[in-house]
């Protein structure tokens, strides 16, 4: 038996309540969602939401983090610096942890975001399978390149001693949770059923 | 026509038209060809319902009471979770704290809210037309809150004062964690879908 798709018979799927209709259909009894195919915009918005996060990546990893200043003396650091601290004061969990979370995990997200695109765009079915597979693991894993910033924040609110020491966040932090919420849009907008269409 | 709708089912990643399978509450139904989760039982409202509470009510003293004391020199410093909303309108970096507080801490305990406003009226015998919005903007919720990267980036950021200053942890850190364990147990048992499976 050959494989159907809802285009071949002619039929939408509600993907608020997973109703299955027709699809001259606009709107779903069931659930009152507006019903379509395909969005049709769901390629391009994938492919504008990951050149935007490639883009910040850079400033992301090469301006600083997080400025500590104690007694006027202001200390810079990166998020490549934050690592190597952990790694020389021999905390080796955390600095994996964030060595994941902040460099591996968004540079990851993005190589699989392209390679999701490069399959749709050249209609590569037998690889439908294989990223699918990634795709479900970048949304996974998308929310968590969002630590170091949390950690960031946490302790600019944390110390707050005046003169004596203080923590301000630096430029990369906005440039990096531009970067993470570009990539969990881009993985959003992204629909796996584009990979298994057929033409 | 109409008939024959309601004996099949479309896999949401990757289209592929199915019949529709007899489901019971022991069995999970995935897709043959990409492998996505189709059915699935959540747990009974009752139990969301009596956990989704116990969370609303550990939040409180989570967010009144001091998460952590830290020392320099003499000075003594004392963060609660309000104080963290609170600071972000002293200080320089408005829009980043108050992103972070919103996903970290204020949209967790708005989808508890949801789930509250969902499963009420569901249980004084509603239709389920009736909560299809709440039950839209949870789900769009669902990628957004990042209350589990919130609690690990609060570790990280205590292992990193532990060597700038002396810290001592309050009560109201491990009402924190345990508001957290309470609503991801609620947010894990409750299945949206199950709304709509009964038919």
């Amino acid at each position: 038996m050959k494989y159907k798709n809802d285009k071949d018979l002619g039929l939408v799927l509600c993907m608020h309540c997973m109703k299955v209709l027709e699809s001259k259909q606009k709107v779903c009894p069931k659930c009152n969602s507006k019903l379509k195919q395909r969005d049709e915009y769901s390629y391009l918005k994938t492919l504008s939401f990951s050149l935007v996060a490639i883009i910040f990546l850079f400033p992301a990893n090469l301006l600083p983090m997080m400025e500590v200043t104690t007694l006027g003396v202001v200390e810079k650091s990166t998020i490549f610096d934050g690592i190597l601290y952990f790694f020389q004061t021999k905390s080796y969990f955390i600095a994996i942890v964030i060595f994941i979370a902040s460099i591996a995990v968004p540079i990851f997200k993005l190589a699989v975001l392209l390679y999701l695109l490069y399959v749709t765009r050249y209609n590569k079915i037998s690889l439908a399978k294989n990223a699918t597979k990634y795709y479900r693991i970048i949304k996974f894993i998308g929310k968590w390149s969002m630590l170091d910033i949390f950690v960031v924040a946490l302790m600019i609110v944390m110390v707050q001693f005046g003169n004596l020491t203080n923590i301000s966040a630096g430029l990369a932090a906005i440039a990096f949770t531009v970067v993470v919420i570009s990539t969990m849009l881009a993985t959003q907008s992204f629909d796996t059923r584009l990979l298994w269409d057929k033409d | 026509m109409q008939n024959k709708l309601k004996n099949i089912v479309v896999c949401k990643d990757c289209a592929l038209v199915l019949n529709k399978p007899q489901t019971d509450y022991k069995h999970q139904f995935h897709c043959p060809r990409c492998n996505a989760l189709i059915y699935k039982f959540g747990q009974d409202y009752q139990t969301v319902l009596l956990l989704a509470i116990t969370s609303v009510i550990l939040f409180f003293p989570a967010i009144l009471l001091p998460i952590l004391t830290l020392e320099v020199l003499d000075l003594k410093q004392t963060t609660t979770l309000v104080e963290t909303l609170l600071i972000f309108f002293k200080s320089g970096y408005v829009a980043i704290s108050i992103f972070i507080t919103f996903i970290g801490v204020v949209v967790p305990f708005f989808m508890l809210l949801l789930i509250l406003s969902i499963l009420t009226p569901l249980k004084f015998g509603k239709n389920s037309k009736y909560v299809s919005k709440i039950l839209k903007l949870y789900e769009h919720l669902l990628e957004w809150q990042m209350a589990e990267v919130y609690m690990i980036s609060i570790v990280v950021a205590i292992i990193k004062l532990q060597k700038m200053a002396t810290l001592h942890i309050g009560l109201g850190l491990y009402f924190f964690f345990g508001f957290l364990i309470m609503m991801f147990l609620t947010m894990s048992l409750f299945n949206p879908q199950d709304i709509w499976n009964e038919e």
